[in-house]
C-alpha cells in the first residue's frame, strides 16, 4: 500500500469525526503552544537582557568582593576598596577610567510633600555620567550637594523632576538635608549589568559630599573613603590583558585584600561574564518551565492513544474487510500510524502560531522585544509528529492483531 | 473475464484444480474442544460452480474461511490455484486473499466511508496498483455489474441490491482465481436476489471458478454440484442437472 492512500484514509477517518478529531488535537495544540511559548518568551527575555548589557559595557571589568562559598550578590558587599586602591587600578595599563560605586543609606526621598520610601541612592563621581545618557540637564558637580535622578524617580511624583528641582533626602538617624536636581538620566556608565534590570527609581551624588564610608587604608595609612564596588572601564582591544593585571593587583597588593574577610574572594568580572552567568540562569529556567509544557505534550499524546483505541474498536468490522480483501497486518498498521501522525501534525500545525501569538503577547506584557527560537520551533514540530506516532502505535498494533474472521462478525 | 474460457463442467482431470482441499481438519478450543471441521476433502475444478449446503454450525462457515486464508486448518492441506493456503505466512495468505480471491459476503462488507469505486479497487490498493490504474479497472468492474453511473455514490446511498453489486465488482476487481460467497443472498429480497444469482450465473458461464455457502435450496440449485455438509463431514456431493 502506498502512503497517500494510508493519508487518503486516514484523512477521511479524521473527517469522519471532527468533533472528537478537534478536541484530541487541542491537546497537542496546547501542548505544542505551550512550549513555544515558553521558549520563545525564554528567547525574548535572554536576548533583551544581553542587548541591555549591550556592546557599550563590552570593556567594563566590575570589581568587587564575593564570600568564596557564594555565587550571588544576595550578602552586602562590604566597602573595602579604598581611594588609594582605585588610584592605582587606575595606574593599570589599558585602564581608561576607575568608577567607584557606594551606596548612600536613605530612608525616604522627598519632593514638596510628597514622599518616595525605598529609593536606591549610589554614590558615584561625575565620570559614570556620561552625556549620552543625559535626558535633560546635566550632571553633578563633585562638591555640591547635586544630584542627578534616572526617568524612572524623575516620573515617581505628582509633579515630574526636573533640573532644577528641589528634592529632601531624609537619613536613617532622622536628618534632613536638601538637595539640587541638576539632571535627568537613563543611566550610567559603570552599574552591574544586573542593576538594569529592576528598573526601580534611582538616585546619584557625587561621593563628595554624599559618600562617608571610611576606613584607614592600610597602604596610605590614612582614613579615606572606601567602595564596595568599582568598575573599571579599559581600553576594549586589550580587555583580557589589564583584566589579567587587575585580578594579579587585587590578589596582592590591594588594600581590599587586606581589609577583606580571608574567605571574601575579590573578583574583576568583564560584562561578558554577567552575559554568559545570566543567560545560564535563564536558559534553565526556561528549560525548566518549557518542560512543564512538554507535560501537557504528553497528556496530549495519551489524548491520541485514547481516541485511536476508540477508533480501532469501532472500526474492527473495516479492519476485517480489509484484511479479507488483501491487507497485510503491516497495511492496518500503517494506516492506523498514519491516522495519528496526522493528528499530532494538525496539532503541531496549529500550535505553533499559537504558541508565537502567545509568546509574542508575553513578551509585549513584559515589555521585551519579541525574539523566535527558531531550533524550538523545529523541535516542537518534530515532537508533535514523533508524539502522534508514538501514540498510535500501540492502537495500532492492536488493530493489526484483530482476526480477519471475528472482525467480519463484528457488528 | 473471457480469458480463461473453461465451459462450465470442465471437470477435466489433467488440468490443475483451482481448489484442493485434502484431509482438513478444525478444531477450536472454546471452553471445551470443539471439531469444526473433520478430514474433509474436496476438489473443485477451474470453472465449476460448487455450493456448498449445510445446517447452521455444520462447518461450512469454516471451509469456506480456510479455503478463503482467512484462516489456518489443524491438519490437512488447502490450495488456491496451486498455492498452498494452509502453510503460507500471514503475510502470503493476506497476498493470496487479495489477488486470487474475491470474497462476496452475506452482509456486502463495504468501506461505509469510500466510494463505490474506491471500494471495488481497495484490494488493488493492496496490491500495490497506482490510483490511476486502480479506479480505471474498478470502474470497469462496476460497468460490468451496471453500476456504472453509482461510481461516486457511499454505500449508505445505495440499496442492498446495489451494495451486493458493488461486492462483486470488489471480488472480481482483481480478476481473482476463484471467487467466495458466502450467503450472497440472504440480506436481500428475493427480487434482487434472482439479480445476484444471474450475474454468478454469466460469471460462471464466462469461465470464473465459484464456491457457494448457502442454506437455501434454489440458491444450491444454480450449481453444478451441491456440497451437503453436516457435522463437520462431507456428507454427499450432488450433481444439478444441467438447466
Amino acid at each position: 500500500m502506498d502512503g497517500r492512500e494510508g493519508l487518503r484514509i486516514a484523512v477521511r477517518s479524521v473527517r469522519a469525526h471532527k468533533l472528537r478529531s478537534a478536541l484530541t488535537v487541542v491537546g497537542i495544540v496546547i501542548g505544542i503552544a505551550s512550549v513555544i511559548t515558553f521558549a520563545t518568551f525564554g528567547a525574548s527575555v535572554q536576548a533583551e537582557i544581553i542587548g541591555d548589557i549591550g556592546d557599550s559595557n563590552a570593556g567594563n571589568i566590575y570589581v568587587f568582593g564575593t564570600p568564596s562559598d557564594d555565587e550571588g550578590f544576595d550578602r552586602v558587599l562590604q566597602p573595602v576598596f579604598t581611594e588609594a586602591d582605585l588610584a592605582a587600578i587606575s595606574e593599570i595599563d589599558g585602564v581608561t577610567a576607575v568608577l567607584p560605586r557606594g551606596s548612600i543609606q536613605v530612608s525616604s526621598i522627598r519632593a514638596g510633600n510628597q514622599t518616595l520610601a525605598r529609593s536606591q541612592v549610589t554614590a558615584t563621581t561625575p565620570e559614570s555620567i556620561t552625556t549620552g545618557s543625559i535626558v535633560a540637564g546635566r550632571s553633578f558637580t563633585s562638591g555640591e550637594r547635586e544630584v542627578v535622578v534616572n526617568e524612572r524617580l524623575a516620573t515617581g511624583f505628582s509633579k515630574n523632576l526636573t533640573a532644577g528641582s528641589t528634592l529632601t533626602l531624609r537619613y536613617p538617624d532622622g536628618e534632613e538635608r536638601p538637595v539640587t536636581v541638576t539632571g535627568v538620566v537613563n543611566g550610567t556608565r559603570g552599574e552591574l549589568p544586573v542593576s538594569n534590570f529592576a528598573r526601580q527609581p534611582r538616585l546619584f551624588a557625587p561621593v563628595d559630599p554624599f559618600y562617608e564610608a571610611v576606613v584607614e587604608s592600610p597602604s596610605a595609612g590614612v582614613r579615606q573613603r572606601a567602595y564596595p564596588q568599582v568598575t573599571v572601564v579599559t581600553d576594549p582591544r586589550q580587555t583580557a590583558e589589564t583584566r589579567k593585571a587587575i585580578e594579579d593587583y587585587l590578589a596582592d597588593d590591594a588594600d581590599a585584600r587586606q581589609l577583606s574577610a580571608s574567605d571574601t574572594e575579590l573578583v574583576a568580572r568583564s560584562g561578558s561574564d554577567f552575559i554568559d552567568e545570566i543567560s545560564d540562569v535563564i536558559e534553565r529556567i526556561t528549560r525548566f518551565v518549557t518542560g512543564i509544557g512538554v507535560i501537557s505534550l504528553v497528556v496530549g499524546a495519551i489524548g491520541i492513544a485514547n481516541v485511536m483505541l476508540v477508533s480501532v474498536t469501532e472500526r474492527t468490522r473495516e479492519i476485517g474487510i480489509m484484511k479479507a480483501v488483501g491487507a497485510r497486518n503491516r497495511d492496518i498498521m500503517s494506516i492506523f500510524v498514519i491516522e495519528a501522525a496526522l493528528l499530532g501534525t494538525l496539532g503541531s500545525l496549529l500550535g505553533v502560531p499559537l504558541g508565537l501569538l502567545v509568546g509574542r503577547g508575553a513578551a509585549a506584557y513584559a515589555d521585551v522585544t519579541f525574539a523566535l527560537a527558531p531550533d524550538w520551533i523545529a523541535l516542537a514540530v518534530g515532537v508533535g509528529v514523533v508524539v502522534g506516532i508514538v501514540a498510535g502505535l500501540y492502537p495500532a498494533w492492536r488493530a493489526a492483531r484483530i482476526d480477519p474472521i471475528d472482525a467480519l462478525r463484528h457488528e | 473475464m473471457s480469458e480463461t474460457a473453461a465451459t462450465a463442467t470442465a471437470a477435466s482431470d489433467d488440468a490443475e484444480p483451482t481448489v484442493v482441499v485434502e484431509a482438513v481438519s478444525k478444531h477450536y478450543t472454546v471452553g471445551s474442544r470443539v471439531t469444526a471441521l473433520d478430514g474433509v476433502s474436496l476438489t473443485l475444478p477451474t470453472g465449476s460452480y460448487t455450493a456448498i449446503m449445510g445446517p447452521s454450525g455444520s462447518g461450512k462457515s469454516s471451509l469456506l474461511n480456510l479455503i478463503g486464508g482467512l484462516d489456518t486448518p489443524s491438519s490437512g492441506h488447502v490450495a488456491v490455484d496451486g498455492k498452498p493456503v494452509s502453510t503460507a505466512s500471514e503475510d502470503e495468505r493476506a497476498a493470496i486473499r487479495g489477488t486470487d480471491i474475491g470474497f462476496v459476503f452475506q452482509t456486502f462488507n463495504l468501506m461505509p466511508r469510500l466510494t463505490a469505486v474506491e471500494n471495488v479497487a481497495l484490494p488493488l490498493v493492496f496490491d500495490g496498483w497506482s490510483r490511476t490504474e486502480r479506479l480505471d479497472r474498478a470502474t470497469d468492474r462496476l460497468e460490468a455489474v451496471g453500476l456504472a453511473n453509482r461510481t461516486d455514490h457511499v454505500p449508505s446511498e445505495l440499496s442492498g441490491g446495489q451494495r451486493q453489486r458493488v461486492a462483486i465488482a470488489r471480488a472480481l476487481a482483481p480478476d481473482p482465481a476463484l471467487i467466495l460467497a458466502d450467503e450472497p443472498t440472504g440480506n436481500v429480497d428475493t427480487d434482487t436476489g434472482a439479480t445476484v444469482l444471474d450475474i454468478f450465473d454469466e460469471l460462471h458461464a464466462a469461465g470464473n471458478t465459484i464456491l457457494l455457502v448457502t442454506h437455501e435450496r434454489h440458491v444450491a440449485e444454480r450449481a453444478d454440484q451441491i456440497v451437503h455438509i453436516t457435522d463437520g463431514e462431507i456428507g454427499s456431493i450432488e450433481a444439478t442437472g444441467e438447466a
